[in-house]
């Protein structure tokens, strides 16, 4: 619509340049024009409104999307844990009586290798942490002691760590030596 | 586009920052993935810095390097010392807070693909002008130009746009991880005064954690003999349990402390399992709670107001969540509560909003409506079918293709209704017009377009047209928007009130709407098949039809229509099944069935059915 008007708008003013003797008909085409740029403003006005309006639309229901797929993600997670809680349930209905245990723990066993599989197939890997050098990235310090061990080396495991897709999920909850000889007090700010 | 102006909440324990995006504040989650940040940088003997979670996470292993909860040291001469590699390097509490807001910066950048420079940062109402200058100094530290420091009381104000509103007491309760604050402002033409703040630096959610951690060792040790404090491996799950039991207890009732294998003794392992109630969680921590009711009533002497002159209460802090907290305050104050934000985020989305107006984004956003309440057309057995869905933002546009419920129908009426309830008579009636001069067709088979088109300014445009003729008939109703909130409130809690009831009676319609279409389509079948159907198979259909007929003309109960339904649609796939076999033609689809599952009725002639959907 704007392309189309330009042309006209220049060729108008030309006119005018080049044609002073008709200086009524050039006064109506000013009001014209006035009023016919008035009306486009109107129109333009009304359609970044129109636009504005659609694109909050628009938002809302990206917003309202983002949160059903959610839930839909999440189900389908909660899907493949099922069949573990499942076979739990299988477990302890079979275990009546105490001679069975063995068994009972053979079950177990079965169940915990499947739980171990669905992890694995979800990328899920756990991470051990002793022995190396702590790094914050993956660890979480929560007590620092004296031992023979290098500096910053892990000691134990508290809480193991998780990672999938390089992604840490769960940081491995650590103790972590100080050095030997490092007996600092600490400094709270 | 002009340079965004982030906001960022600088906490003592946690940081947050958001941007204006198209008018709405927008919460940066960081390079981690989180959308707040631990305000705890530490210095590696790598020569690493490190801010935030990963500066958390390494804390007690180099105690010496890290800082955290500098804000308490802001506008002091107090520096931090680090000494690594023999060499002594001095920080003043601005150059710490410059680390984290460089983070912030970066990780803001890296989300929104652009340069940032400006923010505007948040501090405590009760900081003095010095420490309000160092934590400019920190920003221009940190490369960012602060356009504006805004009080945090006001921030979160602004996030729930208090500056527009004529009541002009506020008093804003900041329950966080580690300090709580109280603050009661002021607003004239649109600006904040702080008359009266107070605080505890030392009262937040984590003395409540700790009751509850307390409250299970010793449990634990009346229960067992063993003292758990002596097993760090499950003090810490303890404190995980804890605040994961805190936070279930903010919408349930009672929760269960669960750790099996918490510890182990010569007998073998030990598992911790207690069950807390909200009640008891609110009996341990009565003493703190009461502590933070006395400084608000404290702080209401200071300003010299009463509990009856604050109208708006505004909650922040991830504590005020917690159910009792909020209890407390509207016993005390009549005023009403605002706490839908997050309350953890509000006073960084507060300061994203003041940039936005320092930008001259506010401005430039033309400040559009929303509809309040769905308006819908009452479509056949009175069900109110919705065109336009509430809070969409006006002006907008949208059609919809409807079609006849009767046989050579020659009329179609559009009745529009506002509200939120299924039936179109509990709705407000806003128009009524009719389409007439439709050619005779079958039901079913006339496609008539309705259009909802409502401008910037609320009126509605109300147009149906049928495709065939290209006939229109049109109402405009300028009154849809003119409803009052009181008027807007009640419809919404009445539409609430009754969502049970009305979507069991649409249910019904629906049913029953299923039922009329099957028996004409069923008709219609063995009308067109002729003596093709036995007349045994046309005996046991018909027998099947009249029963279903009966039962719809006597407003029968809907169980029974649908069992009368079932059998005919037996009866009636056999006949179809029989049919194309006798045919042996294409037998690729099962007319009646589909037919079934339509969704048409007749008892009502002059209304439309909601059948075809464009978009």
């Amino acid at each position: 619509m704007k392309k189309n008007e330009q042309p006209n708008e220049q060729i108008t003013i030309l006119d005018g340049k080049e044609d002073p003797t008709t200086e009524q008909s050039n006064g109506d085409s000013l009001e014209a024009q006035l009023a016919s740029k008035e009306e486009e403003t109107r129109l333009l006005i009304e359609r970044l409104q129109r636009l504005q309006a659609e694109f909050e639309n628009y938002k809302k229901r990206v917003s309202r999307e983002a949160t059903q797929l959610e839930e839909r993600a999440s189900d389908r997670e909660i899907l493949d844990f099922i069949p573990l809680y499942d076979n739990l349930q299988r477990a302890f209905a079979s275990y009546s009586n105490e001679t069975d245990a063995a068994a009972f723990v053979r079950g177990i066993e079965k169940i915990f290798a499947q739980f171990d599989q669905v992890l694995k197939a979800k990328g899920v890997i756990p991470f051990d942490a002793v022995g190396t050098m702590f790094d914050p990235a993956k660890h979480e310090a929560l007590l620092s002691v004296e031992s023979g061990e290098e500096k910053n080396t892990v000691l134990e495991e508290f809480e193991r760590g998780y990672e999938r897709n390089g992604r840490v999920l769960r940081p491995c909850k650590v103790k972590v030596s100080n050095g030997k000889m490092n007996a600092e007090q600490k400094e709270e700010l | 586009m002009r340079e965004k102006i982030i906001g960022i909440d600088l906490g003592t324990t946690n940081s947050c920052v958001a941007v204006l995006e198209g008018g709405v504040p927008e919460i940066i989650p960081n390079a981690e993935g989180e959308r707040t940040t631990p305000s705890v940088v530490a210095f590696t003997e790598a020569g690493e810095r490190l801010v935030g979670r990963l500066a958390k996470r390494q804390a007690i292993t180099n105690p010496k390097h890290t800082v955290a909860s500098i804000k308490r040291k802001m506008g002091t001469d107090h520096h931090v010392k680090i000494s690594l590699d023999g060499k002594t390097t001095e920080y003043s509490p601005e150059q710490i807070s410059a680390m984290i807001l460089q983070k912030l910066k970066n990780d803001a950048e890296a989300y929104l693909g652009t340069k940032i420079t400006k923010a505007v940062i948040t501090v405590p109402a009760y900081f003095n002008d010095t420490q309000r200058q160092a934590t400019k100094d920190a920003g221009t530290i940190a490369g960012l130009e602060v356009m504006r420091i805004i009080n945090e009381p006001t921030a979160a104000s602004l996030a729930y746009g208090l500056d527009k509103s004529d009541e002009h007491t506020i008093l804003v309760y900041d329950l966080g991880g580690g300090t709580f604050d109280v603050s009661i402002l002021e607003i004239g033409d649109g600006v904040f005064e702080v008359i009266a703040t107070d605080g505890d630096t030392q009262l937040g959610g984590d003395d409540f954690d700790r009751r509850i951690m307390d409250w299970l060792v010793e449990e634990y040790r009346k229960d067992t003999g063993i003292n758990l404090e002596k097993d760090p491996s499950a003090m810490q799950r303890l404190k995980d349990a804890a605040e994961s039991a805190k936070m279930e207890l903010s919408s349930r009732k009672e929760t269960t402390i669960n750790l099996p294998y918490i510890t182990a003794d010569a007998s073998g392992p030990k598992h911790l399992e207690k069950k807390l109630t909200r009640a008891k969680f609110e009996q341990m921590i009565g003493d703190l709670l009461q502590r933070s009711i006395d400084i608000v009533d404290g702080t209401l002497r200071e300003a010299k107001k009463d509990k009856d002159s604050i109208h708006q209460v505004v909650l922040v802090g991830g504590s005020t969540r917690i159910p009792r907290v909020q209890e407390l305050i509207s016993e005390r104050i009549p005023g009403k509560i605002n706490r839908e934000i997050n309350p953890d985020e509000v006073v960084a989305a507060g300061a994203a909003i003041q940039g936005g107006v320092l930008a001259g984004e506010v401005d430039e956003i033309v400040l559009l409506d929303v509809t309040p309440l769905s308006l819908s057309i009452e479509t056949l057995g009175g069900i109110a079918t919705p065109l336009i869905e509430r809070n969409t933002t006006i002006p907008t546009e949208k059609t919809k293709t409807f079609t006849t419920a009767e046989n050579n129908q020659q009329s179609v009426e559009i009745h529009v209704v506002q509200g939120e309830r299924k039936m179109a008579t509990d709705n407000k009636s806003l128009g009524k017009f009719q389409l007439t001069g439709l050619p005779p067709a079958p039901r079913g088979v006339p496609q008539i377009d309705v259009t909802f088109n409502i401008d910037a300014n609320g009126i509605l445009n109300v147009t149906a047209k049928d495709k065939a003729t290209e006939k229109t008939a049109s109402i405009t109703i300028t009154e849809s928007s003119r409803l009052d909130e009181g008027e807007i409130d009640r419809m919404r809690r009445e539409a609430e009130e009754h969502a049970e009831e009305d979507k069991k009676k649409a249910e019904e319609i629906e049913v029953r709407n299923q039922a009329d279409q099957l028996v004409y389509s069923v008709e219609k079948t063995l009308a067109d098949l002729g003596d093709k159907v036995p007349q045994d198979k046309r005996g046991d259909i018909e027998a099947d039809l009249r029963s279903l007929r009966d039962k719809l003309s006597q407003n029968a109960n809907i169980d029974e229509v649908r069992k009368a339904m079932d059998a005919l649609s037996k009866s009636a796939q056999q006949l179809a099944e029989q049919a194309y076999s006798q045919a042996s033609g294409d037998a690729k689809s099962d007319p009646s069935a589909d037919d079934a599952t339509g969704g048409e009725d007749a008892d009502d002639g002059g209304y439309i059915d909601a059948e075809y959907e464009d978009k």
